[in-house]
């Protein structure tokens, strides 16, 4: 693996194994902007094989696995042959409907990884009913550059590292400065946020917490009608949820999200499970 | 044979396509969509779209998609 000097050098390996592909399979996705970022803070490496390519994109105490292969059995062929899978820990997702998402895991399971989580895409239409508004608490506000820190440790404490793509503290001063996290505090501690990112018509709810002794007094249900209010020009709200936590889909369908058919498996190899 | 526009609103009813000219920065059109926006056009115009044309600036608006397709030999 080599650290990635560029955006452009990423989107040339790409090119190259699109170049040969016959059926083309890939997980990465990434916006120019973010990927732009990634390499600015040395977080990405890569590799090029034949017919395939591979990303590391360094993420705590693990890396995230991207590749890109002429076709699913250059995938099967060359990931085995990538030494980080032996020696690092890896998480990497399989994105896509159920049905197409069949043989890639397949192939990333005899390559050593093992199924971690499954998260579904859920999704709402602007024109879907939210429920009747209820007194808001008071106290929701814009986080603010000095909020990052503990923003950080929240997520941090209430969600999975390798399942739910955990921010870094320059994603968090980012989306401060884009205003994109409302909090609620209470008595000087942050007690529940949203952390969005609005794209034009559409928005995605990235993190959406209470901290466990601020539950069952409204802030949750606060915070989303506020983010539903202040996004007035937006007609797609779209986030990830883990499959098997039920109440916080039942939460999410109680504001009008539905399951879209998209599915995000997410998949660690041994190293990460110990 | 159903229009690119029509096309459009099956994948994402929500939206008015013939009201932007830059569905990517718009937010009307991710990455995943453009994949199942691949599926589909290869199937209705009978083509195979190259994975070299699967990029955003490919699927910026109607005009560009349209010049995809004459490029990967569909018939109008």
């Amino acid at each position: 693996m080599s650290r990635v000097q560029s955006a452009g050098e990423v989107l040339e390996a790409i090119q190259k194994v699109k170049a040969g592909a016959t059926a083309f399979c890939t997980n990465f996705f990434p916006v120019q902007s973010r990927l732009e970022s990634w390499v600015a803070h040395r977080e990405l490496m890569a590799e090029l094989r034949d017919c395939a390519a591979f990303f590391l994109r360094k993420d705590r105490d693990f890396a995230h696995l991207y590749f890109c292969a002429a076709n699913p059995s250059a995938l099967g062929r060359e990931l085995g042959q990538v030494p980080a899978i032996a020696t690092d820990k890896l998480a990497t997702d399989l994105i896509g409907p159920e049905p197409s998402l069949a043989e890639l895991l397949r192939l990333t399971e005899q390559c050593g990884f093992r199924r971690y989580s499954r998260l579904v895409r859920l999704a709402r239409t602007a024109s879907a009913v939210t429920p009747p508004t209820v007194q808001a608490p008071d106290g929701i506000e814009l986080a603010v550059e000095g909020d990052a820190p503990e923003i950080l440790g929240l997520i941090e404490r209430s969600f999975d590292r390798f399942a739910d793509q955990l921010p870094t503290l320059y994603e968090i001063e980012a989306a401060l400065a884009a205003r994109q996290i409302f909090i609620i505090k209470q008595k000087g501690e942050i007690a529940a946020l949203l952390f969005f990112e609005t794209q034009g018509l559409t928005s995605t709810i990235r993190y959406w917490l209470v901290a466990s002794h601020f539950n069952s007094r409204g802030f949750g249900s606060a915070l989303i009608r506020h983010y539903f209010l202040s996004q007035s020009a937006v007609r797609r709200f779209i986030l990830w949820v883990t499959a098997t936590n039920e109440n916080t889909i039942q939460k999410y369908q109680h504001y009008g999200y539905a399951p879209d058919g998209l599915i995000d498996h997410v998949l660690v190899n041994e190293p990460a499970k110990t | 044979m159903k229009s690119v526009p029509e096309i459009l609103q099956e994948i994402r009813p929500e939206f008015d396509f013939a009201a932007s000219n830059d569905f990517i920065n718009d937010g009307m059109l991710d990455s995943f969509d453009m994949m199942t926006l691949v599926s589909v056009l290869d199937k209705n115009y009978g083509i195979s779209i190259q994975g070299t044309d699967i990029v955003p600036e490919n699927f910026k608006n109607l005009q560009t998609i349209e010049a995809l397709l004459r490029q990967s030999g569909a018939k109008p």
